[in-house]
């Protein structure tokens, strides 16, 4: 551990996070005057939206875990599948595709008048629970099947040797070598995946309707916007607040998904497969590739039919400048103060205060679980009479993107300094090295978590509308806000020129991502 | 002199007892089977294991109070003594600031590993890792040198050439040693006295 104001700088972050947290909460509350109507919660409306919330996020996070486990198999058992690294780079743009641009993929392709559309019968309907889950399979199968693949490549090549040493049947390799590697993780992947959709916003907005099929999130959407219902919004976002805050407390217990680490070195002992397995893997396998292509390609006509005009171009352009410089800034602030918040955490791993540690993490973390609905709207009730928000709305759009990618790029370097402290906290105490020689150190070995982390962390901040929608203003748009403008007027067309724009910029960041993975 | 006053050391279910003065300058090996708490003593000489009561002292200061980067230590873990991320020279310099390269290099030299200091340590084998570890403590500033079975991995030639380096380079530069070893070979080439612990 460094020494101790580097914890204290951690812990300042931690408590600033919360703070501006219970901040949102005090706008909400100061504004009503009321609190919270609990009366609500006796309500059937309350009970059908908390309902479907949980059931899609579950059904979703089900869906994703098990389908990925025959694709993570595949690409596992036949190591030289064509493709293989586009297919995991691929996987990676679909967990962090902007859901407008996935949504405008969906529409052409399923839509009222999508290309699919007319062979899926006259029941079919892109709208409602089976549109919800469709998008989020789409976005978080990949994810899970990365995850899942990442923990097959870490059983080491000596288990495969053993198992055939030991002559194992297929059975014996599968229950004593493939499942203890996977079950641990493969919960943990369910449970994020499950918080993740608990707390989807925009796909519900655009692919859900009514209130069968509305989750808590857009619930609080619609009674802050439509009927600006405070107390309402307030006992929903409570309500939000504690079954993720449950979800998340289950999750955090165990470690991390590893699911951008480097590959593991060359496994050449995984068990050969027959030629009809090795077909059944290439159909699964094939198929994955086509369902995750397809929304991007219908992307495709849309480009090709847009009133190309100079405007629209330098439309794109200014709002592309915007989101790549609110993204930079959001990710540089948010690798920063994760990795101060990693500090004392790290030092109570190390001192093996693990309610201590657990705290932490949970208040470092907790905005994975605040609605981020709640939070904008919460900060700008309450800094509305203070300050010019016209003006000064581009700060909180930063703050707050800020905050929302902060998990996930702790997350994501968590594990690696974790490692670090448990490989070499003996050595590089007892080495008595100084401050700069441990931070050069340090950083030769996270380095390319943090280069892969800062890429996929700006990747999420660009795609934000949510915040955006609150604190955004109509002469300085961000490109998501831009396409949801489009989208919104009916200009189809010009939506995927931009779509595909933001596309392009997404896939050179995750090209660079694949890139610092391979020199790890 | 180190001075080791009515230490206890807890680990799991056993409480551990040690007392001992061990002059500045001697090589000490430590015995005794397996679980008896030979490598606990080492970690809590160093700042690893807080004892549970009894002091230790170094040239009659109170050295079990200090933080770890205070203490009059350089000490070689079983294992896990390079960071796999940076090459075996790299390795070797951190913590000997006032050494240069040359110093490194002969002490090397006579480690046979002077070939392997651009490798990074994954190349090495187990060995040879043993050994940029051993050159390593052994080079730092110093006085007292702790040493967890610094010879396991190590052929018997290799071994009577790294055992007669330590004695070497201890002796010249005075520093006190105390190395753990199943060995009555390494006892015999390089101990002042043996600690048998039972």
């Amino acid at each position: 551990m460094f020494t101790k104001p580097s914890n204290i700088i951690g812990l300042f972050f931690i408590l600033l996070i919360s703070s501006i947290t219970a901040l949102a909460f005090q706008g909400l509350i100061g504004f009503s005057q009321r609190g919270a109507d609990l009366a609500l919660l006796e309500d059937s409306y309350f009970h059908s939206i908390l309902l479907f919330s949980i059931k899609q996020a579950l059904l979703s996070a089900l869906l994703s875990t098990v389908l990925a486990w025959p694709i993570a198999r595949a690409i596992y058992y036949y190591p030289n599948i064509f493709l293989k690294q586009t297919f995991l780079s691929l996987s990676l743009l679909c967990f962090v595709l902007p859901t407008l641009v996935l949504i405008t993929g969906f529409v052409s392709l399923l839509g009222l008048s999508g290309f699919i559309t007319p062979f899926l019968g006259e029941d079919w309907s892109l709208y409602g629970l089976q549109g919800i889950l469709l998008a989020h399979v789409y976005m978080n199968l990949p994810f899970a099947v990365r995850a899942m693949h990442l923990q097959l490549q870490s059983i080491p090549d000596s288990s495969w040797i053993l198992a055939r040493q030991l002559k194992f049947s297929r059975w014996q390799r599968f229950r004593l070598i493939e499942l203890p590697s996977l079950s641990a993780n493969a919960s943990l992947i369910f449970g994020f995946i499950t918080i993740l959709c608990f707390n989807s916003f925009a796909v519900v907005l655009a692919l859900g309707g009514g209130p069968q099929s509305t989750t808590l999130e857009v619930a609080i959407y619609q009674a802050l916007k439509y009927d600006f219902n405070i107390p309402e919004a307030l006992t929903l976002a409570w309500s939000q607040f504690a079954i993720a805050g449950v979800f998340f407390l289950l999750l955090y217990r165990s470690s991390s998904v590893p699911w951008l680490s480097k590959d593991s070195t060359e496994n050449i002992w995984i068990p050969n497969i027959g030629k009809a397995t090795k077909g059944i893997y290439l159909l699964i396998y094939t198929g994955t590739f086509v369902f995750m292509l397809m929304p991007l390609l219908a992307l495709l006509p849309g480009v090709l039919a847009a009133n190309y005009s100079v405007d629209l171009i330098v439309d794109v352009m200014e709002a592309l400048s915007l989101t790549l410089l609110l993204g930079v800034l959001s990710a540089v602030l948010a690798m920063l103060i994760a990795y101060c918040i990693m500090l004392p955490i790290r030092s109570a791993v190390q001192r093996r205060q693990r309610r201590l540690q657990n705290t932490l993490q949970w208040l470092a973390n907790h905005t994975l679980i605040a609605p981020a609905m709640v939070l904008s709207v919460g900060l700008y009730i309450l800094f509305l009479p203070l300050i010019d928000l016209d003006q000064l709305g581009i700060i909180f759009v930063l703050i707050l993107n800020t905050l929302l990618v902060l998990p996930f790029a702790i997350q994501q370097i968590r594990a690696r300094v974790l490692q670090y402290d448990s490989d070499y906290a003996l050595l590089y105490q007892s080495l008595k090295l100084n401050l700069q020689q441990r931070i050069a150190i340090e950083w030769a070995y996270i380095r390319p978590v943090m280069l892969s982390t800062f890429a996929l962390v700006l990747l999420i901040a660009m795609g934000d509308v949510a915040i955006f929608s609150i604190f955004g203003n109509d002469q300085l748009k961000t490109l998501p806000w831009l396409i949801y403008q489009y989208a919104g007027s009916y200009r189809i067309h010009e939506a995927s020129f931009a779509s595909a724009i933001l596309l392009l910029v997404y896939f050179i960041i995750l090209l660079k991502i694949e890139r610092a993975k391979q020199h790890a | 002199m180190l001075d080791i006053q009515q230490l206890q050391i807890q680990l799991g279910d056993n409480q551990l007892n040690y007392h001992q003065q061990i002059n500045s300058g001697e090589i000490v090996t430590l015995q005794g089977v397996s679980g008896v708490g030979k490598s606990s003593l080492l970690l809590c000489i160093a700042g690893f294991i807080k004892p549970v009561s009894g002091q230790i002292s170094w040239n009659d200061t109170l050295i079990s109070t200090l933080a770890i980067e205070r203490r009059p230590v350089a000490m070689l873990f079983q294992e896990n003594n390079l960071f796999e991320h940076i090459n075996v020279l790299k390795n070797a310099r951190l913590g000997t600031a006032n050494i240069d390269d040359d110093a490194i290099f002969a002490a090397a030299e006579e480690l046979q590993i002077a070939e392997q200091m651009q490798k990074m340590p994954l190349q090495l084998s187990g060995g040879q890792r043993q050994r940029v570890g051993l050159l390593r403590t052994l080079l730092r500033p110093e006085p007292l040198i702790l040493l967890d079975e610094p010879f396991a991995e190590l052929d018997n030639q290799t071994r009577s050439i790294a055992a007669n380096w330590v004695n070497k380079i201890a002796r010249a530069e005075n520093k006190t040693v105390l190395l753990v070893t199943h060995q009555m070979e390494d006892v015999e080439t390089l101990a002042d006295r043996n600690w048998l612990m039972e």
